[in-house]
């Protein structure tokens, strides 16, 4: 299989802002926060409003439904197991707090696919939509991940900290992104 | 912490538009691809009943007495796009022997992944089962994609691994020759 020109388009930094670290893509703007802490990775890439439109109505989402999630601040997300013991995580624990504002909940797969069916969304594009998330609840093995889309009902171009919670060795852990920025309208 | 550059955002937008050449859309960002199988107390495998693309039945039940690779996946998953390959090759590296791969599809059809498939440099040799509406994985308990099972030749789940894999690793193929000599 043909592989893209690996040029280096991205352009990593280290923040300044304990464990989290930033990238931008020069040719696309769009952005990318990454921690690893305690044999967990959990990274958040941009995804335009643009890129949730077309990928959704790609898979018959009407463009009124496709709109729906667009106007989300929509994340490419990879948790991945760099430890050496199994963990697992319920989405359900993570919350994210905008600027000045309480925690929030991710909005979850069963929320979202009340708000399908709602919608008249057809059943086929729903299964994509579900499986195109990023799993509700997983255990990871060493070298297992995942890599699916979370949504944060967060302004564009506004930030929010992301605290993630996983167990392992019988204990619960909790680690967090700062400073992620919901990508603007035209990027 | 070491960090590789990455190129996911191009790869999303390549991946959202219809008639693009999927081989443009694979390389870009993801983890590296393991190579580790989750060993596990072998337990009976649910039933997998299904068809494959060109409505040929399958039921992993008449493939006991072989080592069978179950990949679960679909062609707008990245890492399921770019593990494919390899797949294929472990099937030419152990051809002849008692083993089989399977990849079980969610939700998508026959001319979605044919679109997918023609475009790979590679010629997929294994048979591609269609779950249309993904009653398969729930049986199997998938969470995520791909999601891959090996069974042993008593019909049982000794193995899995969660996200992309290169199926073709050493570790991978002494594992599954292991299990071929039991």
């Amino acid at each position: 299989m043909r592989r893209l020109p690996l040029t280096l388009l991205a352009m990593w930094s280290a923040a300044s802002l304990a464990g989290t670290e930033t990238s931008m893509d020069t040719e696309t703007g769009l952005a990318t926060w990454q921690t690893e802490t305690a044999g967990i990775q959990v990274r958040l890439t941009q995804i335009s409003p643009d890129q949730a439109r077309g990928f959704y109505q790609a898979r018959g989402f009407s463009p009124e439904a496709a709109e729906r999630y667009a106007a989300e601040c929509v994340f490419m997300t990879v948790v991945r197991n760099v430890g050496d013991a199994p963990i697992r995580y319920r989405l359900a624990d993570w919350r994210y707090e905008p600027a000045g504002q309480p925690p929030r909940a991710i909005r979850s797969k069963a929320q979202w696919e009340r708000i399908w069916k709602r919608q008249g969304v057809p059943e086929s594009a729903r299964i994509a939509f579900a499986w195109a998330q990023i799993p509700a609840t997983q255990t990871y093995a060493p070298g297992d991940w995942n890599q699916g889309m979370t949504s944060y009902s967060v302004p564009r171009g506004g930030a929010f900290t992301l605290r993630f919670v996983w167990r392992a060795d019988g204990k619960q852990h909790s680690g967090k992104l700062e400073q992620v920025r919901c990508t603007d309208e035209n990027a | 912490m070491k960090m590789r550059n990455r190129l996911a955002s191009m790869a999303f937008a390549v991946l959202c538009l219809p008639g693009v050449p999927v081989a443009t859309a694979i390389a870009a960002d993801l983890p590296p691809l393991s190579h580790s199988l989750t060993r596990q107390a072998p337990k009976p495998a649910p039933a997998l009943k299904l068809k494959d693309l060109d409505g040929q039945p399958y039921d992993l039940a008449q493939l006991k007495g072989k080592v069978v690779l179950i990949n679960f996946w679909a062609t707008w998953c990245p890492p399921c796009r770019r593990e494919m390959p390899s797949m294929e090759r472990l099937s030419q590296t152990l051809k002849g022997e008692a083993f089989s791969v399977l990849a079980v599809d969610v939700g998508e059809n026959a001319d979605t992944i044919e679109t997918f498939t023609g475009q790979l440099d590679t010629t997929l040799t294994f048979p591609i089962l269609l779950d249309t509406r993904s009653r398969t994985m729930q049986a199997w308990k998938v969470a995520g994609l791909p999601t891959t099972f090996l069974v042993d030749k008593q019909g049982r789940i000794v193995a899995s691994a969660i996200g992309g894999r290169e199926f073709d690793h050493p570790e991978m193929i002494r594992t599954i020759r292991e299990l071929l000599g039991k």
